[in-house]
């Protein structure tokens, strides 16, 4: 978008995180050994380092080799062929792919030999391949469609002179997310690689061979995994498609507008797919620091939720008991009249989806009227150095840093499904750095190996004391890696718990600028909540039974209507009717993440931001604005009035919550543990470490979206089917 | 000499008032219809409009309806009943009471006059599914 471009530009803040990447790759290429070898290119001379191949090669000088089965983030299987280029002084083509350059090659990719392969190649391909673009979900991006208009020959010599059709093949049923036609597909086996490599449940495969080759699960069973969307983007064809997405839209019909996922506290980029004012399909967006190309299932397709349990007008409980619509005025009026009456006897509560605009307005309202009591339905303990010290609440070492990491230690968190694209991470590093991986806590199957220390909150105790073999093994280790899951931190013993997670981290002798101590969260508004001072954990609400109480969004029943006083005034901002609507006094219908321009910080500190892809339905409004609103009839009126007045607000408040793409990082480690020293470590209590989300069924219906989701709900039923399957 | 004088003209309208039912009568219906003309009754349908017929007018203004007074200013020509239509609009001479080939059965539905603009009209429900679904709220306290 040329616009945010230029506004950065103006603005003078820093690059995004597509310009970041492409500097540090530059930067990575200057550093390499000098050994490199010369080879031309299409007579364009390029020095390589040595065991690069033909293919990576040719894209260094910006000559791109077309291929189907090869991919940058996937092993090498070189079966498509389409990769073939002529080599001088070789007989016979080389697939580019797979061929290490040797010095002095000269490589043509233009040439008549190369040329005749290619034709050669598509017409193979296109013998068997359906020619049903036109009712193709895949028509329009397709690699096959492309590359046959660019690399395939002129004219046809496919006549069915016996009328016996082209061959076809049974499609497979591999869950309520993945639609296949198989008679379409290529055979490249990219998503065999992906399901065995990245998402390491190695359930696909093929059988049989030659014109008889399929790719299939062996027996009938559903693909499921956290990543599995991502082969529906792999597949060159349409033989693997979105189920839910099918036969509704066009590429060429949808507008694409660049956003992140608030899903879950990773913050993954992502590209929103609208038509006529809706959304039609939610795809990754490549960066190469949080999600790579990835997407997890609930952040790629539970974009249906946005459709259904919407609030879509203010709302406010009659004298029956039930909530009636409002408009606007009536609603904010008698919201104001309630506020001005309870004077500083308000409190609020940020749920998980609430963006930082939303919560620096609340908590600016809120402390004009003299209230303090403002909390985030998450705990986190607030003994020792609490949520003063970033570094205590942060994912210090990045979710890029995962890969570098030698050993880790999780605690009290299953990354496969709190935060899946931090768990692909650490599952290459297992695959191809050798990584090492401990885990306290219920055993869970994280697609890879790892030595269970049990779920008895003693083995945390006795690592910090150095009594467990772990802690020489964490000593040892160059680049030790931490992983504490906030869930944990919601016991009463959490503070005992941080304190000693915290000492454990200072054992470690890691390596210069590497940081051990990380905090996984399981929300999207939690780091941006605690970083502009919302006091974590709803107790502060409990003790001081405010007359109004104030939810931003607030669904995951932290309060109940039996914990606060008789006559307590209940009243819901967000965009979901979930648990926080139906105990609500007053309903006032908010955006969701895909209809507003907002700011969010993801687990490791990066503040990014969603753009409006649709306008919020019906009488919904963003959700700051509700609060200036508010602000202004109640007398108290916020000294903002446009986004870039809030954005500047951000700014004063926390300066890192405008520097979009950024990881503000954390620094006092040694300050937080002086701090966290006077906890007393026996606090601890005795009651095994748990996780709520341990099994892929968990994963799918966590937040006010995805629990109104359809397509979510399919997916638990589909576990459900698979787990009664004897496959 | 009274036609001579146009005594004559004083005296129809005289009479056209009489027939009418009087002055403060001729009045009204000057006000309600815009003309007052005398006929002979033709019929009246069960409605209670009236059908009349004068001669003495050229053709396409010697049929008229008087619509029945409770409809006062709110009449229109979709009040007409199908039967009085052909005898109002020149297809027959006879009135429906002596048409022998109309057909009268049980099941011919009654005359409705056209609802658009009343609560009562048509109202083409649509379709399409909604884009957003709103939640609605529980009926509990």
């Amino acid at each position: 978008m040329l616009r945010t471009t230029l506004l950065k530009a103006l603005t003078g803040s820093k690059l995004g995180p597509k310009h970041i990447t492409v500097l540090s790759r530059a930067a990575s290429d200057v550093a390499k050994k000098p050994e490199k070898i010369e080879v031309f290119i299409d007579d364009q001379p390029v020095l390589v380092e040595p065991g690069t191949t033909v293919l990576q090669a040719a894209a260094l000088v910006g000559v791109e080799i077309p291929r189907f089965c090869y991919h940058e983030r996937l092993a090498v299987a070189g079966n498509c062929r389409m990769c073939l280029v002529e080599v001088e002084k070789s007989p016979k083509p080389v697939a580019a792919c797979a061929m290490p350059v040797m010095k002095g090659w000269r490589i043509k990719t233009n040439s008549e030999m190369t040329k005749k392969a290619r034709e050669g190649v598509m017409e193979f391909l296109l013998v068997n391949h359906p020619l049903d673009c036109p009712i193709c979900d895949q028509g329009g991006e397709c690699d096959l469609q492309d590359q046959s208009m660019a690399f395939g020959s002129d004219r046809s010599r496919f006549t069915d002179i016996d009328f016996s059709g082209k061959r076809a093949v049974e499609d497979k049923d591999i869950g309520p997310l993945i639609k296949t036609i198989m008679t379409r597909c290529i055979h490249c086996t990219r998503c065999i690689r992906f399901a065995s490599e990245i998402a390491g449940v190695d359930d696909l495969g093929t059988t049989g061979r030659g014109s008889g080759m399929e790719i299939g699960t062996y027996v009938q069973k559903f693909f499921l995994s956290e990543l599995s969307g991502n082969v529906i983007d792999l597949c060159p064809v349409g033989a693997l498609t979105s189920k839910p997405y099918s036969f509704t839209a066009r590429p060429w019909e949808i507008r694409k507008i660049d956003s992140i996922d608030v899903l879950d506290a990773v913050g993954s980029n992502i590209v929103v797919s609208t038509r006529t004012g809706e959304v039609m399909r939610i795809m990754p967006r490549t960066n190469e620091e949080i999600n790579e190309e990835w997407l997890s299932d609930k952040a790629r397709f539970a974009y249906d939720g946005l459709k259904r349990q919407r609030l879509v007008t203010p709302m406010l409980k009659a004298t029956n008991g039930e909530l009636k619509p409002v408009d606007w005025e009536t609603a904010l009026l008698s919201v104001a009249k309630v506020m001005k009456n309870a004077g500083s006897s308000i409190g609020a509560i940020a749920g998980g989806l609430a963006d930082a605009e939303a919560l620096v307005a609340l908590k600016d309202l809120l402390n004009r009227l003299g209230s303090e009591n403002l909390c985030t339905e998450h705990t986190f303990p607030m003994d020792g150095s609490a949520t003063d010290l970033r570094s205590s609440y942060l994912l210090n070492n990045k979710i890029m840093g995962a890969e570098e990491a030698d050993f880790a230690l999780l605690i009290g968190t299953n990354p496969r499904f709190e935060a899946p694209l931090l768990n692909s991470r650490l599952r290459k590093a297992y695959v191809h750095k050798e990584l090492d991986v401990a885990l306290i806590g219920p055993k869970v199957n994280l697609t890879y190996g790892y030595n269970h220390l049990g779920d008895d909150p003693e083995v945390i105790s006795k690592i910090a004391s150095g009594s467990h073999p772990i802690a020489q093994k964490l000593k040892s280790a160059k680049k030790p890696l931490i992983i504490l899951g906030a869930d944990l931190l919601q016991r009463p013993d959490g503070a005992a718990i941080l304190s000693q997670v915290q000492k454990i981290a200072s054992l470690a002798s890691p390596a210069e600028g590497w940081k051990v101590f990380n905090i996984l969260h399981k929300v999207a508004s939690q780091v941006a909540a605690l970083d502009v001072g919302y006091t974590p954990g709803v107790d502060k609400i409990r003790e001081n039974n405010p007359k109004v109480i104030f939810l931003l969004g607030a669904d995951e029943c932290a309060i109940d209507r039996s914990d606060l006083p008789e006559g307590c005034f209940v009243v819901y901002q967000g965009h979901h009717g979930d648990h926080g609507a139906t105990i609500a006094d007053a309903v006032l219908p908010g955006a969701a993440y895909t209809e507003k321009q907002a700011t969010y910080v993801n687990t490791e500190g990066r503040a990014q931001q969603t753009l409006p892809a649709v306008s919020p339905p019906g009488n919904a409004r963003e959700d700051w604005k509700i609060i200036r609103a508010l602000s202004e009839i109640l007398g108290a009126p916020l000294p903002y009035d446009s986004l870039e007045d809030i954005r500047c607000r951000l700014h004063q408040v926390a300066p890192h919550l405008t520097r979009y793409g950024d990881a503000e990082s954390a620094n006092y480690f040694k300050q937080a543990q002086e701090l966290a020293k006077n906890i007393q470590s026996d606090k601890i209590s005795g009651s095994p470490i748990d996780v709520k989300i341990k099994e892929l069924k968990d994963f799918y219906m966590t937040d006010a979206i995805s629990r109104a989701s359809p397509t979510m709900a399919k997916c638990v039923q589909a576990v459900l089917k698979q787990e009664q399957s004897k496959y | 000499m009274a036609k001579f004088l146009g005594i004559d003209k004083v005296l129809s309208v005289l009479n056209i008032v009489k027939e009418n039912g009087g002055l403060r009568a001729s009045l009204y219906k000057m006000f309600r219809m815009d003309e007052l003309k005398v006929g002979t009754l033709v019929g009246t349908d069960k409605y209670g409009n009236k059908y009349y017929e004068n001669k003495r007018f050229f053709y396409g203004r010697n049929r008229w309806i008087e619509y029945a007074p409770y409809y006062h200013l709110d009449y229109d020509g979709s009040q007409v009943p199908a039967e009085w239509f052909g005898w109002l609009h020149y297809k027959t001479d006879l009135p429906p009471d002596q048409e022998p080939f109309r057909p009268k059965y049980k099941w011919m539905l009654d005359h409705t006059e056209n609802l658009s603009g009343t609560p009562g009209q048509y109202m083409p429900y649509s379709t399409t599914r909604p884009k957003i679904e709103p939640w609605i709220p529980t009926k509990r306290c």
